[in-house]
């Protein structure tokens, strides 16, 4: 069949949105991370690699940031990619009942994030939250926290805010993907004699190993990328504990005006998530198999 | 054929609605009687506020037919970022508002300040308040609103206590040793928010009086880890120690402090004056009045308190429409369009003559007569990242941290970002 030549005109669209919106700037965040710039002016210098110089040897602020987010993404990787996985199992079968709380497991996600941020700030509050109350009301006082106030525990505090909002999204993947494996391969691991365990582990989870590598890429660049509920909720406090490589770039470009900086930041955080992201499907295309 | 040229056209179509999506719009427009009318953009932060200028610039366009105002409002936490760009493109903002330190200094090295000295509206200003809107000579913006960012208290309580305002260190802590003993937590700290960037300058007011003390640490001719700001942390470690502050504070936002303070669990909140009138709205009975810890002996304490004059009235060097512009400033600050403003949002201005008639403004408009107070210190901190590593040490304190350490961390930051 001959395809007319005009076909390709329909990409010219597409292409035009992507080249403005992500190959553009991208291109321009290059640049500019070689350069001075502070956003407004119409000068600037070349300064050739000091900003990326500047980032590994002469700011902690930066560096700390990146520990941040490697914790951050370390807790809702793990978590938010379990607990997605065990709802997922709980609500696989098509009843009443299942698709229900599929819809109310997704709920969380289509609310606005900074409406999450405050609800979730207001559950954390240390007087007047309801999980302290909650902790003091059946006996385990001992627990309640300054979820966000505490350097070192507001960055999980955080995370479980991310977790609860995105696993829902994930929960829906993770539900397509047990839905699609063939019922056959259970009777036979049946007939065979296998465990639950022994079920889940040679046949569920090989056969699941595309939804979850899907699951965990996307998983790790959202949470990279989470942006605007760890501004909303503790705008990188208390003393930079909360302090992830997006909201530092957004603070160095739009408060401190050191564009050309924070483009060479962006630039550095572009090729740590490719880094991740890569290592990721490495490691869970070797854990894929068929039957 | 003909479906080759229809695919063109619709692939142009798609073309012409994303570009169409992306068009400006006109401002120039004719008025009802047929004449042409100019319309100018006021940009600022104060969403607050909007009812009240609503009615302030429907006054101003029946005063001048031939003038409309629109205006666009961002949050200040994101006014910072926005306002820069906005304003070099020049068809946002004719006229705007500036805060002082940081942005002021920012949007003065852009060159979008058009140079208001020597114009008449200046005059109505009282000229002591507005000098942080002067650079090189030149006054470029004005500052409208007059805060004191200082704790608010409640004057009922402590007359009830028989406390008095304490003028030193040792008596502001045998005032919250009082507190404390009638089961009053002395200071509600929105340590999660606004806390230590607002309580931060009346506790060092008096252990570094001198004004420039953040412009030398910017130089590099001072240190975070000499006296002025050890001993400042200490005093802030000793609040957080001995229970002056409440439990978990850096956990807690302002609405929370707030509802301490409404609510009576807390007799100070370490904000600002703004916060007057939403104290009042949560609890009518309230009685307020402002007070700053002296940190130090009566006798070395140079100021009472802190003021920023902030909300700098401004026009951008980059519009069509200066003239507009500032006829908008000179209406807004005759005295009694800004009497209107002041009692409809409960805010002191630096208008000169405007007659205050809430109880609040009346009660608390001798601080600016008759107190010795100082601009906001916070303010004159010019770089954005020297100014985090400050108000990171506080919050690095009142974490468990201990003073020394908090500021040689805090030094560490302004050595890397010294310009």
């Amino acid at each position: 069949m001959k395809i007319s030549k005009s076909i390709y005109m329909f990409f010219i669209p597409g292409f035009i949105l992507y080249s403005i919106f992500f190959l553009y700037p991208t291109v321009s965040a290059l640049f500019y991370s070689l350069t001075d710039w502070d956003g407004f002016s119409p000068s600037f210098q070349f300064v050739g690699l000091d900003n990326y110089s500047r980032a590994f040897t002469g700011d902690s602020i930066f560096l700390k940031t990146i520990g941040n987010n490697l914790k951050f993404m370390l807790v809702v990787v793990i978590f938010q990619t379990l607990v997605a996985l065990a709802f997922a199992l709980i609500v696989l079968k098509n009843t009443k009942t299942t698709i229900f709380l599929r819809a109310l497991y997704f709920f969380p996600t289509i609310l606005s994030s900074v409406s999450v941020a405050f609800i979730w700030s207001f559950i954390y509050d240390p007087s007047l939250g309801i999980l302290n109350q909650l902790l003091e009301l059946i006996g385990l006082g001992f627990l309640t926290q300054n979820w966000l106030g505490d350097a070192n525990l507001a960055i999980y505090s955080l995370a479980i805010t991310q977790v609860w909002f995105h696993a829902g999204q994930m929960l829906i993947i993770f539900v397509a993907g047990l839905q699609a494996i063939p019922q056959d391969l259970y009777e036979v691991a049946k007939i065979e004699g296998a465990s639950k365990w022994q079920t889940f582990t040679k046949v569920t989870w090989p056969l699941l190993a595309p939804s979850a590598t899907i699951v965990v890429a996307y998983t790790t660049i959202q949470s990279f990328k989470a942006f605007d509920l760890v501004f909303a909720m503790t705008r990188g406090g208390p003393n930079n504990s909360t302090e992830i490589i997006a909201t530092y770039i957004y603070k160095v470009a739009f408060r401190s005006f050191q564009f050309g900086y924070a483009s060479a930041i962006s630039v550095i955080f572009m090729v740590i998530i490719a880094i991740i992201t890569y290592l990721q499907f490495k490691a869970l295309r070797s854990d894929r198999i068929s039957y | 054929m003909k479906r080759k040229y229809s695919s063109v056209v619709l692939v142009l179509l798609s073309v012409l609605l994303i570009l169409s999506g992306c068009a400006g719009e006109s401002t120039s427009n004719n008025n009802s009687e047929g004449g042409s009318t100019t319309q100018i953009n006021f940009m600022h932060w104060r969403g607050e506020d909007k009812a009240v200028l609503d009615g302030i610039i429907a006054e101003f366009e029946k005063a001048n037919p031939d003038i409309t105002v629109e205006m666009t409002i961002y949050p200040s936490d994101q006014y910072m970022a926005t306002a820069q760009r906005m304003l070099q493109e020049g068809s946002t903002g004719d006229v705007f508002t500036s805060f002082p330190g940081a942005q002021f200094e920012s949007l003065q090295k852009a060159g979008v300040f058009e140079d208001l000295s020597g114009e008449e509206f200046v005059s109505n200003f009282d000229e002591n308040l507005i000098t942080v809107g002067q650079k090189d000579g030149k006054q470029l913006a004005l500052p409208y609103q007059l805060v004191f960012n200082m704790p608010i208290y409640n004057k009922g309580m402590f007359d009830e206590l028989g406390l008095e305002v304490p003028k030193s260190w040792e008596e502001f802590q045998a005032l919250c040793d009082t507190l404390l003993e009638n089961g009053i937590t002395p200071i509600a700290f929105p340590g999660a928010d606004i806390g230590p960037n607002q309580f931060m300058n009346s506790m060092m007011m008096n252990n570094a009086p001198d004004e420039d003390i953040f412009a030398k640490l910017q130089s590099g001719e001072e240190k975070l880890t000499n006296e002025w700001w050890v001993k400042t942390l200490e005093d802030f470690q000793l609040l957080e120690q001995k229970g002056y502050i409440q439990k978990n504070a850096l956990g807690t936002n302002q609405d929370s402090a707030m509802q301490m303070v409404a609510s009576e669990e807390a007799a100070m909140l370490a904000t600002g004056s703004y916060h007057m009138a939403s104290l009042i709205g949560l609890n009518p009975d309230l009685q307020l009045d402002l007070l700053a810890p002296i940190t130090v002996e009566e006798s070395e304490a140079q100021y009472e308190g802190i003021n920023t004059a902030t909300f700098m009235l401004a026009v951008n060097s980059n519009s069509e429409k200066k003239e507009q512009a500032k006829k908008f400033i000179d209406f807004v600050s005759q005295p009694e369009n800004a009497a209107k403003y002041a009692n409809e949002t409960g805010q002191h201005l630096t208008v000169k003559d405007v007659k205050y008639e809430s109880e609040v403004l009346k009660n608390t408009a001798y601080w600016i007569t008759d107190k010795t107070t100082r601009f906001q210190p916070r303010f004159l901190i010019t770089n954005a990242q020297v100014e985090d590593a400050v108000l990171s040490s506080i919050e690095d304190v009142l974490g468990g941290a201990e003073p020394m350490d908090a500021a040689e961390a805090a030094q560490k930051i302004v050595d890397e970002n010294r310009e």
